[in-house]
């Protein structure tokens, strides 16, 4: 359907080609742009435009999917008897908290590190290749880990610091073992954009400012941050958005727990399309859209007000 | 000047807490490791010995072969099929496109391209339940294709390909049409190789990242046999809830490869960052 779309395109403007009379219309190029453009329409633009149609059905994944208006969005964003209102409330309260609570700490621990790591201390390049190796492990073997580290009776982490904290079950303990455990998995990647940040920061700046008897507080503030606010910028974007998508660490550590405390939004989302009772993949594209709302307005407001202070 | 005092304090600071970080993240990963050398007895009567009172490799044979619930050696295989294989197909799509981007001429291809780049803030979320109904229409539930074929779609890598080859004087190109090349040998023979390092970044980000993928493939994959390990663990999770070493050994088992890889590529893996950041920061 989207392909056709596609060609119709190449051909129209393989008229306008003809007609200006330059030199005959070349195919050639659409052999290397087209793989990619199918496969771009088949597995990403039409599933997206898709996926805001059947928010207005009421599919079932299997079916035919018949158009119902506003039905899904009243039930889960109105109609306060519903679960899916409920769910919604709390997967996008769930999801939110752990944007709130992540995304500052995945923006300054690795700032922190990747400040140590600037001056140059011996062992550096194994103190980097350490900190950033998680980033390439899975989510799902990163928390069977955790879990196991983190367990109440046969967890070392108890052992050793000698307490029986249920960390796993018991809030808020189950907040800061998620946070945790996302910033050790995801924070390699931030630390290496800060690290080429800082390796670019002119000595000469530090030295005047040294000069002018600013300690190093100042300059961390006055010469450090300013110097690397585009790449400040990015990163608190890219990871914002990472956040937003949160499924697997939950899922697995915590598995939304206590009652549903730590349930994200993905989590019901995936549960209402593809779990095991009746598809109720209507209810969980709506829930979709409006996550992916979320993301683009934060991104935006962040995006704006970041620019806005040069 | 910063006095040479002060500059051995930070230097201190620094390394003290660069320290401290090194043993947190150190930490669970040699945990990891040893555990799974731990013997399951071991484990009940000593269960805190930071070392193994027996190395056992049985955790192991067991973990990879012995479940048929959680058939991990079948997994790795699984996993290790998708990964190769999108791979390749990424590396083949995404340098054509590149090449046409970057070097041909033809109408509207700004106009795409900057389509393309648009999209990329449109989030992934929304398209998962449509999606899986197209891989259902094809048949492809439960087979490879469902986790290699989707992620050839992106678009970021061409950004990435195109941005380096913008970097490669256009005057390479028309000497060698001058000397009578044509466009695909010019692709194949002349940009192809100049563009090796980018290459790498994308196969090494596509490999792992395929390796990793965690919802998608859970949900498109409900045969066990079928499974690649990372979904995969989630099943293993559940059955050895209560078993400290082979869940690990389970873990670590699916980390290897990625870990590896990274062992011998870790350059490319970190100029990979700065060059993706620094074009878009």
């Amino acid at each position: 359907m989207i392909n056709t779309g596609v060609n119709k395109e190449l051909t129209m403007s393989a008229g306008i080609e003809k007609h200006s009379g330059k030199n005959r219309f070349n195919l050639s190029p659409y052999l290397y742009i087209g793989p990619h453009l199918i496969l771009f329409a088949i597995f990403f633009l039409f599933p997206t435009l898709y996926g805001i149609y059947i928010s207005f059905t009421n599919w079932d994944l299997i079916g035919d999917p018949e158009f119902v208006g506003f039905v899904n969005y009243k039930e889960i964003l109105v109609n306060q008897d519903s679960t899916f209102y409920d769910q919604l409330r709390t997967g996008l309260g769930n999801t939110f908290k752990f944007v709130l609570f992540t995304v500052p700490a995945c923006i300054i621990v690795p700032l922190l590190l990747a400040a140590g790591l600037n001056t140059k201390p011996k062992g550096m390049k194994f103190f980097q290749a350490l900190f950033y190796m998680p980033t390439l492990f899975s989510v799902s073997a990163v928390m069977i880990i955790f879990s196991m580290l983190y367990s109440v009776s046969f967890g070392p982490f108890n052992h050793y610091l000698n307490v029986e904290t249920n960390w796993i079950a018991t809030q808020p303990y189950a907040w800061i073992t998620l946070v945790t455990v996302t910033v050790w998995w995801t924070i390699g990647a931030n630390m290496i954009i800060y690290q080429a940040a800082l390796n670019g920061i002119s000595k000469d700046l530090y030295e005047a400012a040294a000069m002018d008897g600013a300690n190093s507080v100042q300059r961390f503030f006055r010469i450090t941050l300013p110097s690397i606010r585009a790449q400040i910028l990015y990163t608190v974007v890219i990871t914002t958005i990472a956040q937003f998508n949160v499924y697997g660490q939950p899922l697995m550590l915590t598995k939304g727990g206590p009652t549903s405390s730590t349930t994200v939004l993905l989590m019901y989302i995936q549960e209402n399309a593809f779990g095991s009772g009746i598809s109720i993949a209507g209810i969980g594209a709506a829930m979709a859209v409006i996550l992916g709302l979320c993301i683009m307005a934060v991104s935006a407001i962040q995006f704006f007000f970041l620019r806005q202070r040069d | 000047m910063l006095s040479l005092t002060k500059k051995r304090i930070s230097k201190i600071v620094a390394l003290v807490f660069l320290l401290l970080m090194v043993f947190i993240w150190i930490v669970p990963v040699l945990y990891t490791m040893i555990t799974s050398f731990k013997s399951e007895a071991d484990i009940q009567t000593n269960a805190f010995t930071i070392l193994p009172i027996n190395w056992v490799i049985g955790n192991y044979q067991d973990v990879l072969f012995g479940n048929t619930s959680a058939p991990v050696a079948k997994w790795f295989m699984n996993s290790l099929i998708i990964s190769v294989s999108q791979t390749i197909l990424v590396l083949v799509i995404v340098s054509l496109a590149g090449y046409g981007y970057s070097r041909m001429k033809f109408k509207g291809r700004d106009a795409i391209f900057v389509f393309l780049m648009a999209t990329m803030m449109f989030p992934a979320v929304v398209n998962l339940i449509p999606l899986y109904k197209i891989i259902d229409t094809l048949g492809w539930v439960n087979n490879y294709l469902a986790a290699i074929v989707p992620g050839a779609a992106g678009v970021f890598n061409i950004f990435l390909i195109r941005q380096f080859m913008q970097g490669i004087p256009k005057e390479f190109d028309e000497s060698a049409r001058v000397d009578g090349a044509s466009d695909f040998q010019i692709f194949i023979k002349l940009i192809l190789p100049l563009i090796r390092p980018v290459l790498t970044v994308v196969a090494l980000f596509t490999f792992t990242a395929s390796w990793n993928d965690f919802l998608w493939p859970s949900i498109v994959f409900n045969d066990v046999e079928k499974m690649p390990i990372t979904p995969g663990l989630q099943l293993l999770q559940g059955m050895y809830a209560l078993d400290v070493a082979h869940a690990l050994t389970g873990a670590l088992v699916a980390i290897v490869p990625t870990f590896i890889l990274y062992l011998f590529t870790q350059k490319y893996f970190m100029e990979s960052l700065s060059l993706s950041s620094g074009v878009k920061g």
